[in-house]
């Protein structure tokens, strides 16, 4: 087993062959990995396994083997992984809201369940969060009359309650405008404390801006961890752009200015070579274990 | 001239009667004596001026946050009358928010209980007082007293079972991930919600046993069958799935009670013996959750 690690001075995250399984389907297989501080993007396509590597680094699903760690703390353990959900802000892929719930309401509800008990420390701690994530506006409104990318804010605002030292993000940027995405990014970059931050997302343009380390989950095991631009590295040569389309390619597509762009070994006619993205690369790891 | 600010130290007021820049500095940032600040506080309510000058030693960013609160206290509201009320008895204002999220609590929920025990009660009054005709509504006629009680028994304890069911199954708790996630007990959590729960639907269950044409002890004798119940789904619910664990007690219940009905005796399913027994598997049902009670921290994601 290849053990895939980053760059590390010390992981603050580490997980050691971590396996699960939904009946038959092998949703984990011996997982390996290492996380620093910082945020790192987990890109892969859907039935990758990444809800469920990021629901265990929750501590909300239990693996069948292997083991986790979160600073030096045990989830096995039941002091310490209620250790680890104090340092812990974690927006599951399909957040549930109590609809009947105030903006302001649901917050202050999440943030009894971060143990922030105090009546005044609570309400500071959710007009913090509501102003990061510009809903300061709608604190009185109820969860059913706001729309589906307000509601994607209100589920990052209450991921942010309490300072989080690890931030886990299951598709945080699904029903963000273009804008709203921008404003993502730049609260994620602007986060004090260096918190750890594991953000999982199908745009890999999210991945390239934000994100000084990338993992590729493809089906159920880690495919590549490194930077994006180690990602992209990985299609250098391997991508070109000819005004006609060649079948031989792995993958080719039509862009905006009309003319294909193609991956594969084999340069079409007349191609030219151009410089990959972190989605080239990210393409050419999924073609290559055969992922469609 | 004498001074508007007679307490204040230093050269804070000016010869002109008004602020000094030090003194509305100071007055800005909370550093000036009370008596100082109810003076300045005076006079700011009738000079223009000082107010004016006030502003440049104002920060923005920390009266922008004060509002935020100011807002998010005011969205927050007091809970209204039940919740002050609470309060006042000294029950912790985070516990009483968390019941918010109960949905056993929410009026929608409360009024269908409601509406099935007034149905439930109103057929067992209308058969013992002749309103409905002999030959009447299949499950009830040719019943005679205390035969007009079965629906009612079969349905009472089911209904307490239902409030707490929907206290701690995740399926009615669309934000269960949330709180598996926190540090928040969960065994805490399942507690406040379910003793809320409890206390919720045990109250009009009693008053509609009140007003049965029954015996005057009834009201007593289905607090331990409630109780045993509720406590036996929480208990199975730490060695099984959650909704098998509602439903394996709700059937403990049924079928007894539906077997003494048809056999027309179902008034023994809250006597002496029956009684007996929900003792029995309310303390052994206490023992298993006290004993298992970390199985409520681990989520059941699985």
């Amino acid at each position: 087993m290849d053990e895939m690690t980053l760059n590390v001075r010390t992981a603050a995250v580490r997980v050691d062959g971590l396996s699960r399984r939904y009946g038959a389907t092998r949703a984990l297989d011996e997982v390996d990995l290492k996380l620093e501080r910082g945020i790192t993007g987990l890109l892969g396509p859907n039935g990758a396994g990444k809800t469920t590597l990021l629901s265990i680094l929750a501590t909300v699903s239990e693996p069948d083997a292997g083991r986790v760690s979160v600073f030096g703390l045990d989830p096995r353990e039941a002091a310490e992984r209620v250790e680890i959900r104090r340092r812990l802000g974690y927006l599951p892929q399909e957040l549930g809201y109590h609809r009947h719930f105030t903006v302001a309401g649901f917050l202050d509800y999440v943030a009894i369940l971060k143990e922030i008990t105090d009546r005044r420390r609570r309400a500071e701690e959710v007009a913090r969060v509501l102003a990061a994530i510009g809903l300061d506006r709608h604190a009185r409104k109820r969860i059913r009359a706001l729309s589906g990318g307000m509601r994607q804010r209100l589920g990052i605002a209450q991921a942010l309650l309490g300072r989080p030292d690890l931030l886990i993000l299951d598709e945080p940027t699904a029903g963000l405008d273009p804008e709203q995405r921008l404003r993502f990014r730049e609260l994620l970059s602007d986060l004090p404390g260096d918190p750890v931050i594991v953000l999982s997302t199908h745009q890999a343009d999210d991945i390239a801006a934000i994100c000084p380390q990338v993992v590729v989950l493809l089906p159920g095991r880690v495919h590549f961890a490194g930077t994006p631009a180690e990602l992209a590295a990985t299609a250098a040569g391997r991508v070109w752009a000819a005004g006609e389309r060649d079948t031989r390619a792995h993958l080719s597509w039509r862009g905006g200015d009309n003319r294909w762009r193609h991956i594969g070994d084999d340069p079409p006619a007349g191609a030219e070579l151009v410089a990959p993205t972190v989605e080239d690369g990210y393409l050419l790891l999924s073609h290559a274990a055969g992922v469609r | 001239m004498t001074s508007p600010f007679p307490d204040a130290a230093g050269p804070v007021a000016r010869a002109d009667g008004h602020a000094g820049e030090d003194l509305l500095a100071g007055y800005a940032t909370g550093t000036v004596d009370p008596v100082v600040v109810w003076s300045v506080e005076a006079h700011l309510t009738g000079c223009a001026r000082c107010r004016s000058a006030l502003s440049a030693h104002v920060d923005a960013q920390r009266l922008a946050r004060n509002r935020s609160v100011l807002l998010v206290h005011a969205a927050l509201g007091d809970g209204g009358r039940v919740r002050r009320l609470l309060r006042r008895c000294g029950v912790p204002d985070h516990l009483l928010r968390l019941l918010a999220a109960t949905p056993s609590l929410r009026r929608s929920w409360l009024l269908s209980v409601l509406a099935v025990l007034a149905v439930v009660t109103g057929a067992a009054a209308a058969v013992r007082y002749g309103w409905i005709p002999a030959g009447g509504p299949a499950g009830l006629a040719g019943y005679p007293d205390p035969e007009v009680l079965a629906p009612f028994l079969l349905v009472a304890p089911l209904l307490v079972l239902a409030g707490v069911a929907a206290a701690f199954l995740p399926m009615f708790d669309p934000a269960h991930r949330l709180a598996v996630a926190a540090p928040f007990s969960g065994f805490t959590l399942l507690l406040v919600r379910t003793v809320s729960a409890l206390a919720a639907a045990l109250v009009p269950v009693a008053g509609a046993a009140f007003v049965l044409p029954g015996p005057g002890w009834l009201p007593v004798a289905l607090l331990l069958p409630s109780l045993a119940l509720c406590a036996l789904a929480l208990a199975a619910a730490t060695v099984m799935e959650p909704r098998a664990a509602a439903v394996t007690a709700g059937t403990s219940w049924a079928l007894p009670a539906l077997l003494l009905a048809a056999t027309h005796v179902p008034l023994l399913i809250v006597q002496r013996n029956a009684q007996f027994a929900c003792a029995v598997v309310l303390c052994a049902s206490a023992v298993v959750l006290l004993a298992r009670h970390d199985r409520f921290e681990l989520g059941w994601m699985r």
